[in-house]
């Protein structure tokens, strides 16, 4: 519909750059786009085969250029449309600290991949898909680091850490992909709070501490999962908003603060232990009790 | 990991599709599945993620909830004469329990936030039932183990809509249970269920109850 119509605009406005047949095929090989032949190549230039099925690690943040056959016409690349905005909001992630989260930043990101300005125009004016779009991006991020530490472990290449330290860690590699837009993040997480994205957000949220606890190796199946994972919740949202107002070299009363809330949290966990256990105590101290008085009252015989 | 940003992106924030699990939307667990200690995996890739979540939330809470019917069946009738019988019922009950807690961890499925709530009334169902008598406690259990029979026969037949070769381990585990379950069913008959006062009524009461946590297991 009107999304493609804009897009169509979009494309049209790309400039063809004249390459060399081996440079477009290797910036071809490069990219993780799908390409197709709809029409049988000319006699001098061909495009390289699609690339086969999978798609390459590394997203190439730079320009992507287009080119023209002989005939003069435009290359399809056949990416789809959340391949394109993904790809746009990416670039713009570069601009994001001196624009903030907003239109700018995203036509700046568009005109390095050789796009129209006007393909902000596919994104809404507050810059929540940017937001999200990153949020998402960190997500990943910090799952594959958590992947890679389990492999060495499992590899015996290092010691498993200690579910505190664990827990630290992961938190403090999350918050510390901020750094870079700190300044801007306030902005940030106010869009974050509109109605609009709170599903998205609340989705992207919960599914980073899931991702963290499931890595630290928590197996429960009770309600201990929502206890865990509020908890987590908790300490990485206060820890978030402690880094915005923190000015200390290197953040570090953030991750003074990071640790103690920590701490806090296993030492509930182990008083919550406790607690269960000494009331066990009491109640079969108190069982035993009421059988000894049955027992003295001849109430306890069977007939 | 581009393939792992873009179905993430889409998912979460373009449009609301129901998400079906493409690659690298989960991280996907170490290749050497079982090296973890106590744990194993099982690759995300390619299932139905919304139907195998509410599946085994589903029987998660089912095989909780009739542990704790045995378990307050137990506590009042433990030692009468059908004692052994629930007690034996109960075991297997356990095993079943057993089985969904190491299904839950494999897939990463979220277990359902009434569990306490099913903790208490479960417990109350089986004091409840069997303060009626031997045959209170038989109607409660053939009540329930029909119920269950019927809902994992529905899970059954889903799975093999979706994909019988995908999901085969699921279905055998789940094709066994649904055995037991009938038997179960059959021994409470034995053992006089039908004979109880109101019969009809508590066992139409019971299968009601049954509907409505079947449903909301599935989704809270």
């Amino acid at each position: 519909g009107k999304r493609r119509g804009r897009r169509a605009v979009v494309r049209c406005q790309q400039y063809p750059p004249l390459r060399a047949l081996q440079a477009s095929a290797a910036l071809r090989g490069a990219s993780d786009e799908h390409k197709k032949e709809p029409w049988a190549s000319s006699s001098q230039q061909h495009f390289d085969s699609p690339p086969a099925g999978h798609q390459p690690e590394q997203k190439p943040q730079g320009p992507h250029p287009s080119y023209t056959g002989q005939g003069g016409q435009e290359s399809e690349d056949y990416e789809s449309e959340e391949q394109l905005q993904h790809r746009i909001l990416t670039a713009a992630l570069e601009f994001v600290p001196e624009h903030g989260w907003t239109a700018e930043a995203i036509a700046e990101g568009a005109k390095t991949l050789g796009l129209s300005v006007a393909a902000a125009g596919l994104f809404h004016s507050d810059g929540s898909e940017l937001i999200l779009h990153f949020v998402s991006e960190c997500n990943t991020k910090l799952s594959e680091l958590l992947k890679k530490e389990q492999k060495l472990v499992q590899l015996g290449e290092a010691e498993k850490k200690p579910i505190d330290e664990f827990l630290r860690d992961a938190v403090e590699a999350r918050l510390r992909m901020l750094i870079p837009y700190i300044e801007k993040w306030p902005q940030a997480l106010s869009v974050l709070l509109l109605p609009r994205n709170i599903p998205s957000s609340l989705n992207l949220l919960t599914s980073m501490i899931d991702d963290i606890w499931h890595y630290a190796g928590d197996q429960s199946t009770d309600f201990n999962w929502y206890t865990r994972r509020a908890v987590l919740t908790a300490i990485y949202n206060t820890t978030e908003l402690v880094m915005m107002q923190d000015s200390s070299p290197g953040f570090e009363d953030t991750w003074r603060f990071l640790e103690n809330r920590v701490a806090d949290a296993m030492t509930m966990s182990n008083t919550a232990t406790q607690v269960q256990s000494t009331g066990e105590a009491v109640v079969q101290g108190l069982m035993g009790a009421a059988v000894t008085i049955k027992n003295l009252a001849g109430l306890n015989q069977r007939r | 990991m581009a393939a792992a940003v873009a179905p993430v992106l889409r998912c979460s924030v373009l449009q609301r599709r129901p998400l079906r699990c493409g690659p690298g939307l989960r991280p996907v667990p170490g290749a050497g599945a079982a090296l973890r200690p106590c744990s194993s995996r099982v690759a995300q890739e390619g299932i139905n993620k919304p139907v195998i979540d509410r599946i085994i939330r589903v029987d998660h809470a089912g095989e909780y909830g009739a542990n704790r019917i045995y378990a307050g069946q137990m506590a009042v009738l433990g030692r009468s004469a059908v004692g052994p019988v629930i007690q034996q019922m109960w075991n297997q009950e356990k095993n079943h329990l057993k089985k969904f807690n190491e299904l839950m961890v494999a897939y990463r499925v979220r277990p359902t936030v009434l569990l306490p709530f099913w903790n208490v009334a479960g417990f109350v169902l089986g004091a409840g039932s069997a303060l009626l008598g031997k045959k209170g406690a038989m109607a409660c259990t053939v009540a329930v183990e029909e119920s269950i029979s019927e809902h994992y026969n529905n899970q059954i037949r889903t799975l093999i809509e979706e994909d019988p070769e995908k999901y085969k381990e699921l279905l055998q585990v789940i094709k066994q249970f649904r055995d037991e379950e009938q038997e179960h069913h059959d021994i409470g008959l034995e053992h006089d269920a039908e004979a109880t006062p109101a019969y009809s009524v508590l066992k139409t009461a019971i299968q009601l109850g049954c509907k409505a946590a079947i449903f909301l297991s599935e989704r809270i």
